[in-house]
């Protein structure tokens, strides 16, 4: 029986975001969250390879007890267990701090029953960093496959998976041993619609919580703010696009390219092409 | 999967204001409940103008209050705002019962009170089914309906009764064999609005509101719906203004006119300019009313199954009540279904109770009632344009003095009259309006 | 490397297929900048020396080209384990270097490679890491705070932007944006020295096998990545006005994109589709013709850096995030585009 953790995240809904102009920090009242949905892909592909395989999947995340939903909708894709940790100590953590906290989570659950792959997302919405997956990887000493858009092929015996990943150089194909770590993108697998048993089951399903001090004993000074090196000094809205120029139609036809090219420095960005 | 049988008391379909009320009830009976909602969080998917009237709220939960619902602003402020082109005439009441508290009409957002609602009704015991849609009924061998059969997989939910809540698009209520055929486009207006976020100051100083506690809620007419006939609405939100305007569909579609122009003409109306510079708009949206009233109403009930709130058509278009009739509505079929359930009997006999019940109380009165308003509105759709017009132009008259004889400025009163409508025709309005509103 | 009394910053330098990403020179270019930026608002005095790491496989000549290009010294790693980009064995081969040699600035592009490698090494430096930043500045001292690196980037994507710093950890590290630092011009005369650095306890790879790598530049979608996007909207009224747009882009280096509305109409797949419920893309240069500038198309292009927008109704939407507008017909104005750059490119080729 392989053993899929994924790991996920509850985010904001960034399409509907406010920001207060004045203090140029996020409004936080009244915008819903949701799960991140680049996990959301994570959990769907480690769903569709539990059909095809015998697996049994463990969904963590680590944030207030709100996460709560995010984890249903997790068991709704077929999760089996659900871990919540949650604790005041880690509030305010960073990617560094967070990846130290899922580190600690994953050593503990793969001491008692070995992990074989571990799916992220490509990046929360967020904070659009995409780096607590690679940090977990890197912890943890396992190969680490990011941007991963189609798993091929995951062999049983063998323990090895094919998977595909896209970078903006080049398009691989790469064969990886387990235990892994892969952060998906969102072609990797479709969202499934929930049988109703599944949805009804995912309403009840017990909810595991993981506190600061139990089952793990994390160090106080590696978690939350105080674990993360890095700080906000100042935030602020970006200055909306200016509307540009508009070149009215009786302009003449060249003028128009050219006035437009050299607006926007197209011969330098070629420069750099060509 | 597995061979699971989902087996309930009663389902309910739809968790909007008719929804939840009937589960809530069922479940403080004791019975166990189903209830399916489309939407991911209940209210997600429903818009209104409007205010709530918790007199039947509470005939729910008489610690309405305690539970703090998510209420805008009381409704302390109450009247019509006539339009003609270039003014208004503002009849507000103030004080009196409307200064009672608590109010007995509150405006609220739905997507907050929805899912508040919905949350009292879980809180009760009643199992949300939530991001489901029931498609169809299930039917035993005598083609009674035993269930319905929702768009998921594995998806069949059983109950000796379904209540269905569905709101204005009545697809089930059809399928149940209640109504015929979709509401007519005569029997319905679409109303469409603007939810404007203003800061708080600038809000209560548009309306003349002093605090939280101090909300207006107005009918619009006349200009406001650019001469078709309709009825538009202004409710006051904590820092926001809901502003919208309902057009009878078949006159709707005859114009040619899109709804969101005539919404945006409305708009810009001079007496909004100052409230609209201070405002950002928040959303707009579009919803049907059904306006059928009595005559546009389904069968109620048969074996196995009720209709309530907008599917049956249970909305009073003169007085804006739809979500009282709806919660009432749901309190009584829920009660009906307790008492099948005692009697193990879910026949259309057994039911009927629930058509008895309505029949005592204001929701089928009121619908009877007015039951010739919206068949007369149709037949006098100058009605919303001559006598606003003719009461602006009395008024700059009275109000206006340029040293000129009063008997002549009566005698233009009453040609602003005769210009728009015979003496005779006028009279024949009112007893006409008289009529169709007293329902005689 | 001498133990000079500067501080050092570390400049990535990415490689693919022998040569080296545009970036690696981008970061060298903001490295200098930061300083300068700091010095000008009151800086701490100290100084910086840029350092640029090259890891690979017969890369001598891309360390030279570093010093050209204004690195002071050049960390090179030249071995045949480190032929192609494997996330571990990269990884600690910086960190022995780093063992020896304290940076106290690391920069890297933001590249999906660049995201890896430095995630990587702030797990095992327990530094701080900003991601995908579009402004650095070496800031004023902050009362007892030595000279801090001040990046700034977008969150919440693109709604709101971060300033973020490092106060205690080292290296500060940094992911940066490509296409938005400029770097300095190439200069074979400038002088560095190049210290050759051998790996000690080299990561042998048997964990990862790359069964095929294919490079995008000759493949189509990517958009994602692309530095130039042309999109096409329902203006282009059919399969065929694409292939005017594909000769534009292919004529400037970049990919095809479309609205949803090409799509729903079946005029190009939903791969190449561009907003809120297709791709998001930040080119260097986004151009949409027939395209109204709905909101949920926005959405997916509004963070790119430069938009030129061509459209014939004066006030279509677009219009009002581009940061010029032709208003005219597509099938007029994009013909002569491509003329003009065939021209550029022809009259650039013989500079
Ligand atoms: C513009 C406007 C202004 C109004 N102003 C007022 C006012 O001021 N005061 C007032 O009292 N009333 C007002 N009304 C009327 C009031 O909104 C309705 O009468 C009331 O909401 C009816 O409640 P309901 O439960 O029957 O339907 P709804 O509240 O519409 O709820 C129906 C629910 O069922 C769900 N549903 C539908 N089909 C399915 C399915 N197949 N499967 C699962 N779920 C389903 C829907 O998602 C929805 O949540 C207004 C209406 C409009 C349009
Ligand atoms: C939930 C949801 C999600 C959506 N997601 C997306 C998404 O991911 N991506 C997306 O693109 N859309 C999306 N849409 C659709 C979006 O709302 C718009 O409908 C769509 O983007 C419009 O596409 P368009 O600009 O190509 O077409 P139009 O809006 O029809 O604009 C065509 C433009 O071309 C101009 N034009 C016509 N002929 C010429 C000519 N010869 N020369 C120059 N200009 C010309 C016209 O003036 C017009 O401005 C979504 C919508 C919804 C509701
Ligand atoms: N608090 C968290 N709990 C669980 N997983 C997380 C958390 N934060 C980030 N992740 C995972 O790390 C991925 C990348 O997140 P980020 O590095 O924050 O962009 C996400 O898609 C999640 O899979």
């Amino acid at each position: 029986m392989r053993h899929f953790v994924v790991a996920v995240k509850q985010v904001p809904d960034t399409t509907n975001i406010r920001i207060d102009p004045e203090t140029g920090s996020l409004i936080r009242k009244g915008v819903p969250s949701i799960l991140n949905p680049y996990d959301a892909h994570a959990m769907a592909v480690a769903g569709a390879w539990k059909q095809k395989m015998d697996a049994k999947i463990t969904v963590i995340s680590m944030g207030p007890a709100s996460n709560e939903a995010s984890i249903r909708e997790c068991f709704e894709m077929g999760a089996d267990r659900g871990i919540l940790i949650s604790a005041r100590e880690f509030a305010g953590a960073d990617t560094l701090a967070t990846s130290y906290v899922l580190w600690e989570v994953l050593k503990k659950i793969h001491a008692e029953e070995a992990i074989d792959v571990i799916f992220m997302g490509k990046q929360a919405i967020d904070g659009d960093t995409g780096q607590v997956g690679p940090q977990v990887g890197a912890r943890l000493g396992w190969p680490t496959l990011t941007f991963v858009n189609e798993i091929v092929s995951m062999d049983d015996e063998q323990g090895l998976a094919v998977i595909r990943r896209t970078t903006e150089q080049y398009r691989e194909t790469v064969e990886v041993k387990m235990p892994m770590l892969l952060t998906c993108q969102k072609e990797v697998a479709a969202i499934p619609y929930a049988s109703l048993p599944m949805l009804m089951d995912a309403m009840t399903k017990e909810i595991e919580v993981w506190g600061f001090g139990d089952p793990v004993a994390f160090e106080r000074e590696k978690v939350g703010l105080k674990g993360s090196p890095t700080k906000v000094f100042r935030s602020f809205t970006p200055e909306l696009k200016q509307m540009g120029e508009v070149l009215p139609v009786e302009m003449e036809l060249a003028e128009k390219v050219t006035t437009a090219f050299n607006k926007v420095n197209l011969e330098k960005l070629l420069g750099v092409k060509a | 999967m597995s061979e699971r049988r989902f087996e309930f008391d009663v389902i309910v379909v739809g968790a909007g204001i008719g929804g939840s009320a009937a589960a809530m009830v069922a479940a403080q009976k004791g019975l166990k409940v189903a209830m399916v909602e489309r939407a991911r969080v209940p209210g997600e998917k429903n818009y209104f103008g409007g205010a709530i009237y918790p007199h039947a709220f509470i005939d729910i939960l008489p610690d309405f209050y305690e539970r703090k619902p998510p209420l805008e602003r009381p409704v302390t402020r109450a009247g019509v705002w006539m339009f003609d082109e270039t003014g208004v005439t503002k009849i507000v009441k103030e004080g009196g019962a409307l200064g009672e508290t608590p109010a007995a009409e509150w405006v609220v957002l739905r997507s907050k009170f929805d899912a508040w609602w919905a949350a009292q009704a879980v809180d009760a015991g009643v199992t949300l089914i939530p991001k489901t849609v029931v498609l169809d009924f299930v039917r035993d061998d005598a083609g009674k309906i035993i269930g319905v059969q929702t768009d998921r997989e594995d998806g069949v939910i059983y109950a000796p009764i379904t209540i269905i809540a569905e709101g204005v698009n009545n697809l089930l209520t059809q399928k149940a064999g209640l109504a015929k055929a979709d509401i007519k486009p005569e029997q319905c207006a679409l109303a469409v609005k603007q939810l404007i976020q203003v800061e708080r100051g600038d809000l209560e100083a548009f309306f003349g509101l002093h605090g939280l506690n101090d909300g207006l809620a107005v009918m619009t007419m006349g200009d406001s719906s650019q001469g078709l006939p309709g009825l538009g609405f202004i409710y006051s939100g904590a820092s926001n203004v809901s502003i919208g305007v309902g057009i009878t569909l078949n006159a709707l579609v005859e114009s040619g006119m899109s709804p969101q122009d005539i919404l945006k003409a409305h708009l810009s109306h001079s007496v909004y300019a100052p409230l609209l510079e201070k405002g950002t708009l928040l959303e707009y949206g579009a919803h049907i009313i059904p306006e059928g009233g009595y005559r546009g109403m389904p069968t109620l009930f048969d074996d196995g199954v009720m209709v309530v709130g907008d599917a049956a058509s249970m909305v009073n278009a003169m007085h804006f009540e739809g979500t009282n009739m709806a919660a009432t509505a749901g309190r009584l079929a829920a009660e009906t279904a307790f008492e099948a359930h005692q009697a193990g009997v879910y026949t259309k006999q057994q039911l009927a109770g629930y058509e008895k019940k309505l029949k005592k109380c204001f929701v089928y009165q009121d619908m009877k009632q007015y039951r010739n308003f919206i068949k007369w509105l149709d037949k006098h759709p100058h009605f919303m344009s001559v006598y606003p017009d003719f009461l602006n132009e009395v008024l700059d008259l009275f109000f206006t003095s340029h040293g000129k004889r009063k008997s002549k400025e009566y005698k233009k009163m009453l040609k602003a009259l005769t210009r728009r409508r015979s003496l005779l025709g006028a009279v024949g309005d009112i007893l006409s309006f008289a009529k169709a509103v007293l329902g005689l | 490397m001498s133990k000079s009394d500067k501080l050092q910053i570390w400049t990535m330098v990415e490689i693919h297929q022998g040569k080296a990403d545009s970036v690696s020179w981008e970061l060298i270019g903001a490295a200098r900048n930061a300083v300068a930026l700091g010095v000008e608002s009151g800086g701490c005095g100290i100084e910086y020396d840029v350092t640029a790491v090259v890891i690979g496989e017969h890369v001598q000549e891309i360390a030279k080209e570093a010093i050209s290009y204004g690195a002071d010294y050049v960390m090179l790693v030249d071995d045949a384990n480190c032929g192609t980009y494997i996330n571990e064995v990269y990884q600690h081969a910086l960190f022995e270097m780093m063992e020896e040699h304290q940076p106290d600035i690391f920069l890297i592009g933001a590249t999906t490679q660049g995201r890896d490698l430095a995630s990587g090494m702030a797990a095992q430096l327990s530094a701080g890491l900003t991601a995908d930043c579009t402004q650095m500045v070496i800031g004023p001292p902050k009362e007892d705070m030595p000279c801090l690196l001040m990046a700034t980037r977008p969150a919440f994507s693109g709604n709101l932007m971060a300033t973020i710093v490092c106060e205690t950890a080292r290296p500060q590290m940094a992911t940066v944006r490509p296409h938005v630092f400029v770097a300095l011009e190439r200069d074979e005369t400038r002088k560095g020295k190049i210290v050759e650095f051998e790996v000690k306890r080299p990561f042998v790879n048997d964990q990862v096998k790359i069964l095929a790598q294919e490079f995008l530049a000759q493949a189509t979608g990517g958009i994602e990545f692309a530095d130039v996007i042309v999109a096409g909207g329902r203006g282009i009224g059919g399969k065929d006005g694409l292939v005017l747009l594909k000769e534009l882009a292919d004529v400037m280096g970049g990919k095809l994109a479309v609205t949803r509305a090409c799509v729903d109409a079946n005029w190009a797949s939903h791969e190449i589709q561009v907003g809120l419920t297709g791709k998001t893309v930040n080119p260097a240069l986004y151009i949409a013709c027939g395209i109204s500038g709905a909101v949920q198309h926005r959405v997916g292009m509004q963070n790119s850096q430069k938009i030129i927008a061509v459209n014939q109704d004066a006030d279509a939407p677009i219009f009002s995030i581009a940061d010029v507008g032709i208003v005219g017909n597509l099938f007029e104005v994009v013909p002569e585009m491509i003329a003009q750059v065939k021209a550029m490119k022809s009259g650039m080729g013989a500079k």
